[in-house]
């Protein structure tokens, strides 16, 4: 095996871009399958089932089919309907869509552990069903599943490169290209490896100290 | 899904984490060790284990009417069609298709993926620098594929540049090398997969135009309502307009069956099989070609 250190100094610049990129779509990703798996989880607590059971089969549909197809989907099938989005907006949110069917059931767990006697306080102070759930149910639950919802983070960090399969040039992808461009493989795939163990490292520490303020 | 956070609240120690290193370390050692690649003979004894074993391994990208799987599950093309006579009379009798992305063809070649390229590759001087090529059995000149009625008016390199239209062309492709020497910025080309992926990106309006062979593009745009293609024009190489040759790749060491691949190969040239093998293809007269391998590596 021959290591060539030209090789990952012209990478350099191409990583960077595709880091940013990877980070992007890491973020955005997130934010939306946070909010969105607090929307399904509590539109799944509405006591009537005409709400409860399209919700339930459409993040039941999204959780079983596999992510890369609903790229290929989002991505190749969506313009023939006339609707068409960039490579990057399509697979922000295919991914957000696609793990907020994994964080809806983080929330639905740390809805259910708060404690019953909680209800039966704000049922005692009259409060309204808002202030119930803004201010007493919501800020214990997700306190809760803050450790879990930061598992699902780093699994759509390791999620990420599947976005080149729609052209976006995310780490992977930018190392692809130059590999074929130059035909050196080790040093970009091992480049952007290492980077992904350091991201998920840092990432972890982080979580670790947000649980350790918010749990205890 | 993986659980990476542990629930502990502990981190693991400094020397656990060593010591997984360490362990990483040893095992990509130990995956060093690979498949001798270049044999001990000078010139290779490819042709002789191809012989012993009666099949050869064709890499192919699955591109209409290069190299591709037909709807019977049969593999055809310009290249693995004309592969199979020539393999014939080299005394290699079966020929099999390995499918992969075009930018994987002389990757997957120099690791053994499989022995021949059989995509028509175009020859030029970056890859005579990682395979060697068998004389051109065609040659050609590119064109794009635009929306129908070619509303941005595309039919060079430099209309791309000038009328800023985005560009789309595939993995690997030579296009994109024009389309910089034109002007275009290399960090602003699309690239896609293959031509259907770039019709589909010019069908959807997310580029304005994709690059190719001109019989690549005149084959995908057939099923097409929304694209059509444009006339075919030679793109400029340091000012002058280029020809392309597309050809058989081998690895660098096999220098034996490559030439004895090019003896068969011009011997059909001269009796005229060659372009009644292409011919169904959609290949012409124009298409046939005196260009040598060694004219367009550059020296």
């Amino acid at each position: 095996m021959n290591w060539d250190w030209s090789a990952v100094s012209d990478f350099m610049p191409d990583f960077w871009k595709g880091l940013l990129v990877t980070l992007q779509i890491l973020l955005l990703g997130s934010l939306i399958s946070f909010v969105l798996g607090l929307v399904w989880a509590l539109l799944m607590r509405v006591p009537s089932r005409w709400v409860t059971w399209p919700v339930g089969a459409v993040t039941e549909f999204v959780r079983n089919t596999p992510l890369l197809v609903q790229l290929f989907f989002l991505f190749y099938v969506l313009p023939e309907w006339g609707l068409t989005f960039s490579a990057l907006s399509t697979g922000v949110f295919a991914i957000g869509l696609h793990y907020s069917t994994y964080t809806m059931q983080v929330y639905r767990a740390g809805i259910e552990a708060v404690p019953v006697g909680q209800w039966e306080a704000a049922t005692a102070l009259n409060l309204p069903l808002r202030r119930t759930w803004t201010a007493v149910i919501l800020p214990q639950a997700v306190r809760r599943v803050i450790p879990a919802l930061g598992n699902y983070v780093i699994a759509m960090l390791k999620d990420t490169p599947m976005l080149m399969a729609i052209t976006v040039l995310e780490m992977l992808g930018h190392a692809r290209l130059f590999s074929q461009e130059h035909f050196q493989f080790t040093e970009p795939l091992t480049v952007i490896g290492a980077a992904f163990i350091v991201i998920s490292y840092l990432a972890s520490l982080l979580l670790r100290a947000l649980e350790r303020r918010l749990v205890h | 899904m993986s659980q990476t956070v542990s629930g502990s609240a502990s981190g693991p120690t400094r020397r656990s984490l060593l010591a997984g290193v360490a362990a990483l370390g040893a095992l990509g050692a130990a995956g060093c060790s690979r498949v001798a690649t270049a044999s001990s003979t000078k010139g290779g004894d490819l042709l002789g284990r191809l012989r012993a074993a009666g099949v050869v391994r064709l890499g192919i990208a699955g591109e209409i009417p290069f190299g591709f799987i037909d709807k019977n599950g049969e593999l055809t093309g310009e290249a693995p069609e004309l592969a199979k006579v020539i393999f014939k009379r080299l005394g290699i009798d079966r020929v099999q298709p390995v499918p992969t992305e075009f930018g994987s063809l002389i990757p997957g070649l120099n690791s053994q993926q499989f022995d021949v390229v059989a995509a028509g590759m175009y020859v030029n001087p970056e890859r005579c620098e990682q395979v060697i090529f068998s004389d051109p059995d065609y040659q050609m000149l590119d064109a794009f594929i635009v929306r129908k009625g070619n509303p941005k008016g595309l039919h060079s390199y430099k209309d791309v540049v000038a009328k800023k239209a985005k560009f789309a062309t595939g993995t690997g492709y030579a296009e994109i090398q024009y389309a910089v020497e034109a002007g275009y910025k290399e960090s602003e080309i699309l690239i896609v997969p293959d031509q259907v992926a770039g019709l589909n990106a010019v069908e959807a309006g997310r580029v304005d135009v994709f690059a190719g062979t001109a019989l690549t593009v005149r084959e995908v745009v057939k099923k097409s309502a929304k694209a059509e293609s444009t006339k075919p024009f030679a793109p400029l190489v340091e000012g002058k307009p280029h020809v392309d040759g597309g050809a058989f790749a081998f690895r660098p060491t096999e220098t034996k069956l490559r030439d004895a691949f090019n003896v068969e190969l011009s011997k059909l040239k001269k009796s005229g099989e060659l372009f009644r093998i292409l011919e169904p293809f959609g290949f012409t007269k124009a298409e046939m070609t005196d260009l040598t391998a060694k004219e367009l590596c550059g020296g």
